[in-house]
């Protein structure tokens, strides 16, 4: 009697374990490229394009595309223009830049999500930490002019 | 010891002296290499498609009363639909400060205008395979420049100034492997550049102060460091120096002031409606030439177009219009020349068109009753209407580097020899390699130096 108990107490235990649920989903993962990564160089129209939706947050008409297009092929030294397209930019009204103050009041997140909307990656630690420390120690430096350095930057025009 | 720097060594050691001449083993006289026989080049391209029988010939009287000699009244005909031009700027015909070649040859390859151009900055006869969307493959007469003169110039003294855009901004550089944008001109399609469109585009670029200049150039440094990729030449076309860029933009700056004051709205102060597309492109090739000359930088080598009388596919009489206009251009650019400080009496100015017409009309007549021209020569081999082959060229300069008022009737001189011309004038003609161009030494062409 006593060996059919035991027996007993041992078939329960085995034979209940609850069954394992396997849940199947896709994992967030980080897709910020490293700027190691880029060589691809923006077509003329891509650099346009994305410039002024960086910018301005919205897409570019035809007509201004047009005209940017024009200027863009009348002369030879494409950076020397693309300058001068980004500091136009930077006069029209209308532009999404985050304002100096905005940016003092929390450089990191300005800078990482600077990084995030124009370079497409995040800033690694000493790029961080090195333009940190630099609009932190000068208080010359606003926005707007973080905006021209990063648009105007070799990683810019490249994908 | 590469032959490059034995030539620099001597010449620091014998520096003020004299340049000394030597034998080739051709047995001809040359100077040596490095010597230059004028310290600018000038060469506009005629282009768009000129007839000799229209030119040269005068077939319908002197349309060139600028570059040719003589007073032969145009053909009565279409003679009312000749726009007033003022008189020549030039006290005398073109012709008479150089060497003209009556019947120079455009002698091989297709005769469109993407090739006749490509040919003349190439020194190089292309065929059917030169891609319209694509830089040439041989080298350009402005990388020879760059590569091969010594001491090497920046795109500052090299300029491709387009009176149009589609394939023609891809000739100021090569895809030559050795060569390339690294040694391209800076190129400007200056109609296109001043204009309402690009001034709304880049007209008004955000100024910051000088120091803020200096902190955005250390953040950009610092961005550019970390990033293993430079943007210049190649995908970014010719790259100026920073010095240079800032030179240009001030040009660029100074050309969209001018035009919003209307500085630019008949500049030559001619007759309404006369100033045209080919005259401004000449026009802006001066304000180059003057802008950079008063900081004693005029361009060692302009190459400037014109292409108005390709309205000949439909309309000749407005051709020989045209002609007219793009001669006058011609001798206004002569003129600011000579009155160009650095520039004057040391510059040969080369005029050629990039290939002919033919000499059979298509079917389409004109308010005047005269019939349009194409310009289709078929391969030499293949015979036909090889017209469109015959071209001039003019070579004028001063009178101790070129002969003046010298004029070759015989077919003498081809497109691909106007490069190695140019070579030999700013004086590198013998650091380019072999097999890259027509050696000059072989050039008719060179009947026009002393």
């Amino acid at each position: 009697m006593k060996k059919i108990f035991v027996i007993a107490i041992l078939a329960v235990a085995v034979s209940c374990s609850k069954e394992k649920t396997y849940v199947f989903d896709v994992k967030n993962v980080d897709v910020k490229q490293q700027s190691g990564v880029k060589g691809t160089a923006k077509s003329t129209t891509e650099f346009i394009s994305i410039a002024y939706a960086d910018l301005f947050g919205t897409t570019i008409s035809n007509d201004d595309l047009a005209k940017l297009f024009t200027a863009y092929s009348a002369f030879g030294d494409k950076k020397l223009i693309e300058d001068r397209i980004i500091r136009n930019f930077l006069d029209l009204p209308g532009t999404n830049i985050p304002t100096s103050q905005v940016m003092r009041n929390d450089i990191p997140t300005f800078i990482t999500n600077s990084y995030k909307k124009l370079f497409n990656r995040n800033p690694n630690e000493f790029e961080k930490y090195y333009l940190k420390n630099l609009v932190q120690n000068d208080t010359s430096i606003t926005s707007e002019m973080m905006y021209y350095s990063f648009m105007t930057s070799n990683e810019y025009r490249y994908y | 010891m590469k032959r490059r720097d034995f030539v620099k060594r001597v010449g620091a050691a014998t520096a003020g002296a004299f340049a000394v001449p030597y034998i080739l083993p051709s047995g001809r006289l040359f100077a040596a290499t490095g010597s230059r026989l004028a310290n600018h080049v000038v060469f506009c391209l005629f282009a768009g498609g000129v007839r000799n029988l229209d030119s040269i010939q005068k077939a319908e009287g002197n349309l060139m009363r600028g570059i040719l000699n003589g007073t032969e009244a145009i053909s009565p005909d279409i003679a009312p639909a000749m726009q007033p031009l003022p008189a020549s700027p030039l006290p005398q015909a073109l012709q008479n400060y150089g060497t003209l070649f009556n019947e120079f040859r455009y002698g091989a390859g297709p005769t469109g205008h993407y090739n006749g151009h490509a040919t003349a900055i190439t020194g190089n006869y292309t065929n059917a395979d030169l891609s319209i969307r694509d830089n040439p493959n041989m080298p350009t007469v402005f990388e020879y420049y760059r590569k091969h003169n010594s001491p090497q110039q920046t795109a500052l003294n090299a300029w491709w100034v387009s009176n149009s855009l589609g394939p023609f901004p891809s000739l100021n550089y090569s895809k030559y492997s050795g060569y390339g944008s690294a040694y391209g001109a800076n190129f400007i399609a200056p109609t296109f550049l001043v204009s309402l469109d690009s001034y709304d585009a880049i007209g008004n670029p955000h100024l910051f102060s000088s120091t803020e200049e200096a902190v955005v150039k250390n953040i950009k440094s610092f961005m550019d460091n970390n990033f293993p990729v430079s943007y210049e030449n190649n995908s970014a076309g010719v790259t100026n120096t920073e010095a240079d860029a800032v030179i240009v933009n001030a040009f660029i700056n100074d050309l969209f002031t001018r035009a919003v004051a209307g500085q630019f709205n008949n500049p030559w102060n001619l007759p309404a409606n006369v100033m045209s597309n080919d005259m401004y492109n000449v026009f802006f090739a001066e304000e180059i030439i003057k802008y950079l000359a008063t900081l004693n930088r005029a361009p060692e080598l302009l190459v400037v177009n014109m292409q108005d009388v390709d309205i000949c596919h439909t309309n000749f009489t407005q051709y020989c219009n045209n002609l007219r206009k793009a001669d006058w251009a011609v001798a206004h650019l002569w003129n600011t020349i000579q009155a160009t400080p650095g520039m004057a009496n040391d510059t040969i100015l080369i005029v050629a068109p990039e290939h002919g017409r033919n000499s059979l009309a298509n079917s389409i007549v004109d308010a005047y009753g005269r019939f349009a021209l194409d310009h289709t020569a078929p391969e030499v081999t293949q015979g036909g209407d090889q017209v469109a082959r015959e071209i001039f060229c003019l070579v004028a300069g001063p009178p101790s580097v070129v002969h003046q008022a010298q004029v070759i009737t015989a077919v003498q001189g081809e497109s691909i020899e106007i490069v190695p011309l140019i070579s030999r004038i700013l004086g590198y003609d013998n650091d380019i390699p072999s097999g890259l161009l027509r050696p000059y030494t072989n050039c008719a062409v060179q009947q026009a130096m002393f």
